[in-house]
């Protein structure tokens, strides 16, 4: 159901957290390039190069609530710098596989309530890209691989989809996750094929988490080995489960374009 | 038949060559200047009764905004037919940061879809003219999106004219 949407089909996600609960707002979300003006005398017009990028979620506003653990309260004071976020656009409806994220691991700047006519809420404005995981890519838009659910098994069931065009692309890219909850050990990985057949999917070199230990949550961006690693133009998630019987998780992929 | 004469907004369509290089019309609700502007170089002298300035080097960036849309890209209408919208965020997501420079042609429908004859701005992109995007940025507010393109170092001036502009 491609097309327009409002507002109200955002899911947001921090860290191991589901905010979308809390989240009165969220943006602009943003990837500006600094233009590098090169031109010269003998141009017919000015003319400018896209420099390094500026990409932030923005700022997220979201309703003052102190639940343990989870509330925005909890997550939005009690941080660390950098938070792993997804933005994931519902098209008219709850977010599914194939639809836009803005997605990525960024500096969170502070934390602050205010009243806002009586409404007790909080502010928690994000930076720039953090200085590591994600410095060689400049794009933070992504489709969603695998929307907040539940899987208790191996994903060779889940089909490929079209991420972006029909060819490959050879510059790489990222995954991100969030793992809200889960019972042991499990491995979260993407796959890509040629088409769209389960015969076709292969492990999408380097963009894996390895067996990790998700009993309290998760979250992470995992690049692809590197910036030029050939990505197919079917892509699908995966889960291997460890010692976990089920997994709640979101995840995202980014397929860099150049 | 091109009309002549007053216009309304409703009638104006951006179309932009996507990163395959196929034209496309996309959804826009507002536009910045559109047009050449030139940089005004004041070389009054002291004994000059009124000052002055030369025209120097031109500059065209177009800035404009519109619904965010995931529409699939559809091929772009051309003259005298309705545009087909391609989703704003299938076009520019592509586009955002890239170094190949890219056809806009900005057309004027005179109280009608824009065709041959009517209106129109814009260049057609060649390996080393054209536009490049450097700003996208998705407002989730109102679920809007706004976009700025510039011209590739070195490349030809924009121009006004009233013919389509070809994606190559």
């Amino acid at each position: 159901m491609a097309g327009r949407t409002t507002n109200r089909y955002i899911r947001t996600y921090v860290d191991e957290f589901d905010l979308s609960g809390y989240a009165r707002s969220i943006g602009p979300l943003s990837q500006v390039y600094g233009e590098a003006d090169l031109t010269v005398l003998t141009d017919a017009a000015k003319g400018y190069f896209p420099d390094q990028a500026t990409v932030s979620p923005g700022t997220y506003n979201g309703v003052f609530d102190n639940t343990a653990t989870s509330g925005f309260h909890v997550v939005g004071s009690n941080y660390t710098q950098n938070r792993v976020v997804t933005v994931a656009i519902g098209d008219r409806a709850a977010p599914v596989q194939g639809n836009p994220v803005f997605c990525g691991e960024y500096l969170q700047l502070s934390y602050s309530a205010e009243d806002d006519g009586g409404a007790v809420v909080a502010n928690m404005p994000f930076g720039p890209n953090e200085q590591a995981n994600l410095i060689n890519y400049s794009k933070p838009w992504g489709t969603l691989a695998h929307a907040l659910s539940a899987a208790d098994s191996d994903g060779n069931a889940a089909a490929l989809y079209q991420d972006g065009g029909s060819d490959a692309t050879a510059f790489g890219g990222y995954m991100v996750y969030h793992v809200t909850s889960c019972n042991g050990d499990a491995t979260i990985k993407m796959q890509h094929g040629a088409a769209s057949a389960d015969s076709d999917a292969a492990d999408l070199a380097g963009c894996t988490t390895g067996v990790v230990d998700f009993s309290s949550g998760g979250s992470g961006v995992v690049t692809t080995t590197a910036n030029t690693t050939s990505v197919n133009p079917f892509i699908r998630w995966q889960v291997v489960t460890g010692t976990a019987t089920t997994i709640t998780f979101v995840l995202s992929f980014v397929r860099a374009s150049f | 038949m091109a009309n002549t004469g007053r216009t309304v907004s409703k009638l104006v369509n951006l179309v932009i060559g996507d990163s395959g290089n196929t034209l496309r019309d996309i959804p826009i609700n507002s536009i910045s200047v559109v047009g050449v502007v030139y940089e005004e170089q004041d070389l009054t002298a002291f004994q000059d009764a009124v000052r002055g300035a030369l025209p120097n080097m031109p500059d065209a960036p177009i800035e404009w905004t519109g619904p965010f849309d995931t529409t699939a890209a559809q091929a772009a209408s051309g003259s005298g037919t309705v545009p087909v919208l391609s989703g704003s965020h299938t076009v520019l997501n592509g586009l955002n940061g890239g170094f190949t420079p890219r056809s806009i042609d900005v057309q004027f429908g005179i109280r009608q879809t824009w065709e041959t004859g009517e209106p129109q701005f814009g260049i057609t992109a060649t390996d080393t003219s054209g536009y490049l995007i450097t700003s996208y940025t998705v407002n989730p507010d109102d679920m809007t999106y706004s976009a700025r393109a510039v011209l590739y170092p070195g490349s030809s001036l924009p121009a006004w004219g009233t013919a389509a502009e070809a994606a190559s």
